[in-house]
């Protein structure tokens, strides 16, 4: 076993793994997404592919990363086999490609943070604040703070993630179920509950309902994005598979429905009139300008501001120390030492996160690239399951040694039939969606948001890593004929 | 609210806070059935 890191318990694992699986998308994507879709209907959808695409996938990374004890490279090298390097280093480029500007997005929360408490928000001018910031050089300041806090801890190896993870998963629970106490407390907010319990059956049959559910799913859960792998290359060896995957999805999820209730039942209690259009601002709307307003009008709203962008900073930053973690690990199984490794992947993130901090539409573009690209990331975990063995990887990994749960052939058809044809439909929905956006420009690549510039950037990679493979097999930790497949 | 959303509450978030809890549980009692094996 090349890791020597280890977590010192199963909680370090688990909290650590919450920690990259919540994230802002839980607080600010979720609630939006599900108000949109119907509420309850939605709700149904997103259960079921809870089941059908987040927790199979959580099973193979967690099952990838305790047999090969590699990052994602190293991993499908070992386990798939040497040709197929150009997999793993997709899953890494497309995390690592996340965390440049996600690292933005966690600098905004700070931002917004130091604006609660010192009372600048919620402002006269409602969204003033986000008018001036976003895409100013003021959010390169909170990008590279960002950062470097996220560094800071994975400087510190595992047991720094562990330490930090103990402290910030259990305070971001509390936070959030506070908010949630608050909101559904305040008069009116029944309305929000209603409006998000209530299911119309008829649209059950809508299919963009179920797409909007799944995307929730391989969005917000980390599954399918290498970060459960990187994580689980440091569990013990008689440490459980099953059980964790399925706590993990669920207490992801529960974060998600926490998130849904505060959201809009501070919405529909405070501004029932806006709620179409609050809900319609997008992620940033919302919470950078819609939120602050809220709180504003609510009794000791600075408070409950204040928690409100703490525990999205949390949120933020524990996901963002996870993607640091996985760009790390890549270039420690290349030969890096950790403090080298994490040097380098710091200023990589520094410089090619400081487009996205500068101009939102390159965020925007980023965002939609990479985005997408997760889906192609989860199809490629069940490719190298396929490739591995999906049989072979349930017997002897995760219905192995410490396994607390025992995992049924139920699992292998979902792998190898569901979550192919999941991953395919949703990045062809994805693009031809974008055909609504910009009719014109749907295959420019120079147009932002456009299915061209997924194609030209995901084009460009993919024959980049490609013609690389044999190099990055070399350099992938693995070593010379000691695949398993 | 109706009695529709009550129902739907009461099944999503029994569903997915009762399975977080339940998973939890199991966990914690696997552990401390374990009792500080180490490898």
């Amino acid at each position: 076993m090349s890791a020597k890191e280890h977590f010192g318990s199963r909680w370090g694992l688990v909290l650590a793994t919450l920690g990259m699986a919540v994230g802002t998308g839980n607080i600010w994507r979720f609630p939006r997404i599900a108000a949109a879709d119907g509420g309850g209907t939605f709700l149904v959808a997103w259960v079921v592919f809870l089941l059908l695409w987040s927790v199979p996938l959580m099973i193979v990374e967690f099952a990838f990363g305790k047999r090969a004890r590699l990052g994602t490279v190293g991993a499908f090298v070992r386990l798939v086999g040497r040709k197929y390097a150009w997999m793993g280093a997709w899953v890494a480029l497309c995390a690592s490609a996340i965390m440049f500007y996600y690292s933005v997005v966690s600098g905004w929360c700070l931002r917004y943070l130091f604006g609660a408490v010192t009372g600048e928000l919620p402002g006269a001018e409602p969204g003033a604040l986000w008018e001036s910031f976003g895409g100013s050089p003021a959010a390169l300041v909170t990008h590279a703070l960002a950062l470097g806090l996220a560094v800071g801890v994975v400087w510190f190896g595992v047991r720094g993630i562990e330490r930090v993870a103990k402290v910030l998963i259990p305070l971001l629970f509390v936070l959030v179920v506070v908010l949630a106490v608050r909101a559904v407390t305040l008069p009116g907010a029944e309305a929000g509950l209603s409006f998000l319990f209530t299911p119309d059956w008829k649209a059950l049959a809508d299919v963009h309902i179920w797409l909007d559910a799944l995307t929730q799913n391989a969005w917000d859960t980390g599954a399918g994005w290498g970060l459960i792998l990187t994580y689980a290359i440091y569990m013990k060896v008689r440490e459980d598979v099953p059980l964790n995957a399925f706590l993990i999805g669920f207490g992801n999820n529960s974060m998600s429905l926490l998130a849904g209730i505060m959201v809009l039942s501070t919405v529909f209690a405070i501004q029932p009139d806006a709620q179409q259009q609050i809900v319609g601002a997008g992620n940033e709307g919302l919470t950078f300008i819609w939120m602050p307003q809220l709180f504003a009008h609510m009794p000791a709203g600075r408070l409950f501001m204040v928690f409100f962008f703490l525990a999205l900073s949390f949120a933020a930053l524990t996901s963002l120390i996870s993607m640091v973690e996985l760009a790390t690990r890549v270039l420690m199984d290349a030969g890096f030492a950790r403090h080298r490794a994490v040097v380098v992947v710091a200023l990589g993130a520094l410089v090619f996160g400081a487009p996205s901090a500068l101009s939102m539409p390159f965020f925007r573009n980023q965002d939609w690239v990479w985005g997408v690209g997760l889906m192609l990331s989860g199809l490629l975990f069940a490719v190298g399951a396929a490739k591995f063995g999906v049989e072979r990887l349930r017997r002897e990994v995760v219905n192995g040694p410490g396994a607390d749960l025992v995992i049924g052939r139920w699992w292998n058809f979902i792998l190898l039939v569901l979550v192919p044809v999941e991953a395919v439909v949703l990045m062809v929905w994805w693009l031809w969606q974008a055909r609504g956006w910009d009719p014109a420009g749907w295959l420019n690549p120079l147009s932002p948001e456009s299915a061209g510039t997924v194609l030209a950037q995901w084009g460009v990679a993919l024959v980049a890593l490609l013609a690389a493979n044999r190099w990055l097999a070399r350099r992938s930790g693995a070593g010379a004929g000691e695949e398993e497949s | 609210m109706s009695a529709l959303a009550v129902v739907m509450m009461v099944v999503i978030c029994g569903t997915i806070w009762g399975g977080f809890a339940t998973l939890l549980a199991r966990a914690l009692m696997r552990e401390r059935g374990k009792g500080g094996e180490g490898d």
